[in-house]
């Protein structure tokens, strides 16, 4: 310990301490750009998601490099739970990436002006969205212009326990299904206190479509809520009255019982419940098993037929230094060229509708046994769409907190939706 | 426990060391070697607050005057973040009275539980290192590690209410019920205690035993001993417990984070996931900073009256009253 030995007076060493604290603080000052590079072909792209996400996209990245040799793109793929703060962040950084995934959290962004409008680049490429995504194509424009190109899109569809179904003698489901239908089917199936008929309905996307199928809408085209009407308060109500008047979808408390961050997706593949209604992510998992015999379906209707949608974009950030080249990536990994890859790699349903309609999706090569993929395509014919709005977070923090009663089977759906209307309104401001 | 999740705006300072009241002298030679050592020792922190904490939480102080979302620049709003928060947001003040119930029940358990397992540590019994290895052992599983952990103890029928079970009691479903979560994240707060017992037990390895001869040659029972020896040596430790413990309470996230995400309707939200959410989910940075200001400055209250009232009940050895 020499340092010791030497008598130093105090401000001497304050003085040396805040030299090298300012040191540190113009080391940091000089902050790393990892963003996109200045007219030279690269391109930084953040996703979200797991391993096979990873996977899937580094794959479309390849092809892309290939065929366009004067770009090199870097994949960031961060967990979903952070992947907002971390973009976020990005941004706020001056660093943000190029090209970035975005889903209902879209105009979160372009609100604030952190997109650029694609519809510039839509018509130079020629590109007909149309025509190459079928109904989902302008699910990303918000205030006239479009913000993102649709990457992935798959409809919720039903996986049901084939094994079930047929020792029951219950015909398999059909988009032609009603609410009592499938009711009538999960009771037959439901033994208490061990098998649950229906995995629930307790997600948004879920209960939404219900809603949408009863003739109603919990954000109206002019993107105002329209949460307390009529027709969504008996849709939700349909799916409380599935858990504790009829019995036959596991409660939370069911569901905590079975075991930590369980939900309708681990149940089903456990055989606990026989229909589960999701969106494509399980096909692939469920491929792999042999435990539970199962097939998929389209949702069936209430008064109309509707269904909700995952889906994901890809956008420019308005950071991009050279968005022109941006899009021309965008445009060839939601190409035909690139899309097969989204299946084939067991990743999810191509936005792309020809790809949708093509053998490459309908009878992957990894599957097994036939399952019933013509469920995705049929489906996105009665697609709902959702008013994308600004305040989407805060709408489904609204939704989460007003009905943690009424999932308990507390409060019932009427005056539980009442209140959510009334946050609903000071949270979203009139145009 | 501020992980690295947390917001390290809202960290408040470390509080300044109580200074003896020590006459106004020349600094003899030890003193000043020891001054010595105590800035070398500090110097990391003082390097690390200076170089990476100092300016974030300046530039906060402004923030939380502007209404700014990150993405765009901030446009000033004077004081209207936090008229809105004490006005207009009974959210904010769910997660406050949350916050101060949590902070209010599970420090002091924290500190008898402590004081109460270092006390029977500190007997001759057999087994003490096993024992004591097993005290500390869940202070070490990570809090992600232990809060998944806790999801299935505080399930509905999960082993907590199975034991209730045994007594005849019907338990509730913890995390769950809008009136049992906060008392499911007291009960996951009391697996913590093994931290406190080390360095009580470490304190009270080191009371002379002649304190304790001497009063059993007087004729103090064990009680007495513990109250007039045992707890005044440990007061130091105690108290140091009480600071960090109250600065932790107030910042309590991962578990919420976790277990809960403030639900059932923000019967379990708490002030730092809030502003979490503020500023990350609804991109309101300016009001999470006014939210993180404003609790630093509950934090600091608070610290300062466990300073003011310390001298009543703590015992320094090297002070001489």
């Amino acid at each position: 310990m020499g340092i010791m030995d030497t008598d130093f007076s105090r401000r001497g060493f304050l003085a040396s301490t805040l030299v090298a604290a300012a040191g540190v603080i113009t080391l940091t000052a000089c902050g790393s750009d990892s963003g996109g590079g200045g007219g030279d072909g690269k391109l930084v792209m953040t996703v979200w998601g797991g391993e096979v996400d990873k996977a899937a996209y580094q794959a479309r990245i390849d092809a892309l490099v290939e065929a366009n040799p004067e770009m090199s793109v870097t994949l960031q793929l961060i967990l979903s739970d952070s992947y907002a703060q971390k973009v976020q962040t990005m941004i706020a950084g001056g660093s943000g990436p190029d090209i970035m995934q975005v889903a209902e959290n879209v105009n979160v962004y372009s609100s604030k002006n952190q997109l650029l409008p694609l519809d510039e680049h839509i018509t130079t490429a020629g590109l007909d969205l149309d025509a190459r995504f079928g109904p989902v194509g302008s699910v990303y424009s918000y205030e006239d212009a479009v913000y993102a190109i649709p990457d992935r899109s798959g409809a919720a569809i039903l996986y049901y326990n084939k094994g079930l179904f047929e020792s029951a003698g219950i015909s398999a489901p059909t988009a032609d299904w009603t609410w009592d239908d499938m009711l009538s089917a999960a009771q037959e199936l439901t033994v208490p206190g061990e098998r649950w008929g229906y995995a629930g309905a307790g997600w948004w996307p879920l209960w939404w479509s219900f809603a949408h199928q009863n003739g109603g809408a919990i954000i109206d085209e002019a993107g105002r809520p329209t949460a307390d009407s009529d027709a969504v308060v008996e849709a939700l109500q349909y799916c409380g009255d599935l858990v504790f008047k009829h019995k036959v979808v596991p409660s939370t408390i069911d569901y905590a019982n079975m075991g930590t961050d369980m939900g309708g997706d681990p149940a089903f593949a456990a055989g606990l419940v026989a229909m589960n209604t999701t969106g494509f992510w399980n096909v692939g998992s469920l491929a792999e098993q042999d435990s539970v015999e199962w097939d998929i379906a389209p949702m069936w209707r209430g008064k109309e037929q509707a269904v909700a949608t995952f889906g994901s974009g890809l956008a420019i950030s308005r950071t991009a230094k050279d968005p022109a080249l941006a899009f021309k990536a965008i445009d060839f990994l939601t190409s035909d060229k690139a899309q097969p890859l989204v299946i084939s790699m067991k990743q999810d349903v191509p936005a792309n509708v020809e790809v949708q309609q093509s053998d490459a999706f309908l009878s992957p090569s990894w599957m097994t046994d036939p399952v019933n993929m013509q469920a995705f395509p049929e489906s996105s014919s009665f697609a709902f769409k959702s008013t994308f709005i600004p305040q989407w977070n805060e709408m489904q923090q609204a939704f989460t907190d007003g009905l943690a009663d009424f999932w308990l089977g507390k409060q019932e759906a009427a005056p539980a939706l009442a209140t959510i209307q009334e946050r609903l309104e000071s949270i979203i401001p009139t145009a | 426990m501020a992980t690295s999740l947390s917001p390290s705006a809202t960290k408040p300072t470390e509080p300044p060391a109580p200074s003896p009241a020590a006459p106004v002298r020349r600094m003899s030679t030890s003193r000043r070697r020891e001054a010595r050592y105590f800035y070398l020792f500090i110097s990391p922190w003082i390097v690390g607050f200076l170089a990476f904490m100092l300016g974030p939480m300046i530039a906060s102080v402004y923030y939380s005057l502007t209404d700014w979302d990150t993405f765009t620049p901030p446009t000033f709003v004077g004081i209207d973040n936090y008229v809105r928060l004490f006005t207009d947001d009974p959210i904010f003040w769910k997660a406050l009275g949350n916050t101060f119930y949590y902070a209010a029940i599970s420090v002091p358990l924290g500190l008898v539980l402590g004081l109460w397992l270092a006390h029977l540590l500190n007997k001759q019994v057999r087994a003490r290192k096993l024992f004591r290895t097993l005290i500390y052992l869940p202070t070490l599983v990570p809090l992600v590690a232990t809060a998944m952990i806790f999801q299935m103890v505080l399930a509905p029928d999960g082993p907590l209410n199975g034991l209730l079970g045994w007594f005849g009691i019907d338990g509730p479903a913890w995390l769950l019920d809008p009136d049992w979560v906060k008392p499911a994240l007291i009960v996951l707060s009391a697996w913590g205690a093994g931290g406190a017992t080390v360095l009580l037990l470490a304190t009270m390895k080191g009371i002379p035993n002649e304190f304790y001869e001497a009063a059993e040659i007087d004729g103090a029972g064990s009680a007495r001993q513990f109250w007039s020896i045992t707890f005044p040596q440990v007061t130091p430790i105690i108290f140091f417990n009480l600071i960090m413990g109250l600065i932790g309470a107030f910042q309590i996230f991962s578990q919420v984070y976790i277990l809960t995400s403030g639900g059932p309707n923000n019967a379990s939200q708490m002030v730092v996931p809030l502003l979490f959410n503020e500023a990350f989910s609804y991109y309101r940075m300016g009001y999470a900073s006014a939210i993180s200001w404003v609790l630093f400055v509950i934090i600091l209250l608070f610290t300062l009256v466990a300073f003011r009232t310390s001298r009543r009940w703590v015992f320094y050895e090297t002070e001489m009253r």
